[in-house]
């Protein structure tokens, strides 16, 4: 592998960055590695950076040797609390692009007020589990393929990933669904967190667009949380986009709390 | 405990998520530190939660901080 070599003189020692394999950089200062950065490609194309230094001067010289040597855009992901990282990433030339927030949804519907939030006419909620797979896999992908022909994977929750490997990852144990006759039109996927028994991750709620802004998603919120709250199960969590109006709008309508969140940056 | 180039790893458990993207750790030894979570971590959305069983690097500088480079599977 070649190395790109940097070296900056910090107080009286020097600090060598190497790039020792095709995607991983380290920084060193007398023979102690005290700074790695890391890339990676996600799905979707875009590359991702990571850097992990243990004082500021070591990760600007790994940003900068890292960015001298990969073609942009380039994107990393730092939580919205880590002002530190989010201030070296900045002095680096990187901006916000995006915010995720992650809500913790409550399943009472005496508090969500969902108790009686029934589908539109001609729809029908398919309970957790019942989903048949044919359909599923249909509706799952006409789903993918409007997402890659609108506001494309870059825009969807990070969970939420183009699945180059087709559609064998549906498992309709975790799937409710709304039905239009034989038809699904709409998802939603909920799963178990092991180390979290009392809590669900609603992984992906998804309306076909001839369908959305009538209910459906609230009816199918509705149906999920109120089955988890009879199981004894208090709370969801789940993961939305805070460009996505509409996904907003529902959460909070719901009486969903924001517990934290990520940001996307971008250097382009 | 390891003590390699690469810096002193050790496991522990996180015993409480606080502020700023940091976490409270319980090394094997008793001992605790600040952690943050790596960059890998991070950019796979893997989430850390109290209870977790951890891979630590400390620091170099400052052996009351560290970094979470693993979540153990429980």
């Amino acid at each position: 592998m070649n190395s790109a070599r940097f070296i900056s003189d910090m107080g009286k020692h020097a600090v060598v960055v190497n790039r020792v394999a095709e995607t991983q950089w380290h920084a060193v200062e007398d023979d102690l590695t005290i700074g790695r950065g890391h890339t990676s490609r996600r799905p979707d194309g875009r590359m991702f950076l990571s850097i992990d230094a243990w004082h500021g001067a070591a990760f600007d010289r790994l940003a900068d040797t890292m960015l001298a040597d990969l073609p942009k855009p380039l994107y990393t992901i730092a939580d919205e609390a880590d002002l530190d990282l989010i201030s070296q990433w900045e002095r680096a030339g990187f901006t916000i692009r995006r915010r995720e927030g992650e809500y913790l949804v409550p399943t009472d519907p005496r508090v969500t007020g969902l108790g009686s939030a029934p589908p539109p006419a001609g729809v029908t909620i398919v309970a957790v589990g019942r989903a048949r797979r044919g359909p599923l896999l249909t509706l799952d992908r006409l789903i993918r393929e409007e997402v890659e022909a609108t506001v494309g994977w870059q825009e969807m929750p990070a969970e939420v990933l183009p699945r180059p490997d087709g559609a064998g990852a549906v498992d309709p144990s975790q799937y409710a669904v709304a039905a239009q006759g034989d038809e699904y039109v709409g998802l939603l996927r909920v799963a178990t967190v092991l180390r979290q028994p009392r809590c669900r991750r609603i992984g992906l709620i998804a309306v076909r667009s001839g369908l959305r802004r009538r209910g459906v998603a609230r009816a199918l919120l509705a149906h999920v949380l109120g089955s988890l709250h009879r199981c004894g199960i208090e709370t969801a969590s789940a993961d939305v986009n805070e460009s996505n109006r509409a996904a907003v709008a529902l959460f909070e309508g719901v009486g969903a709390r924001r517990a934290g969140g990520n940001l996307e940056l971008v250097l382009r | 405990m390891v003590r390699t180039t690469e810096g002193i790893e050790v496991e522990g458990t996180v015993i409480e998520c606080l502020r700023n993207a940091t976490f409270r750790v319980e090394l094997e030894n008793g001992h605790k530190v600040l952690a943050h979570i790596s960059g890998k971590i991070r950019k796979n959305y893997i989430k850390i939660l109290p209870y977790d069983r951890v891979l630590v690097e400390l620091s170099a500088y400052d052996l009351n901080r560290g970094r979470i480079l693993y979540r153990y599977r429980t």
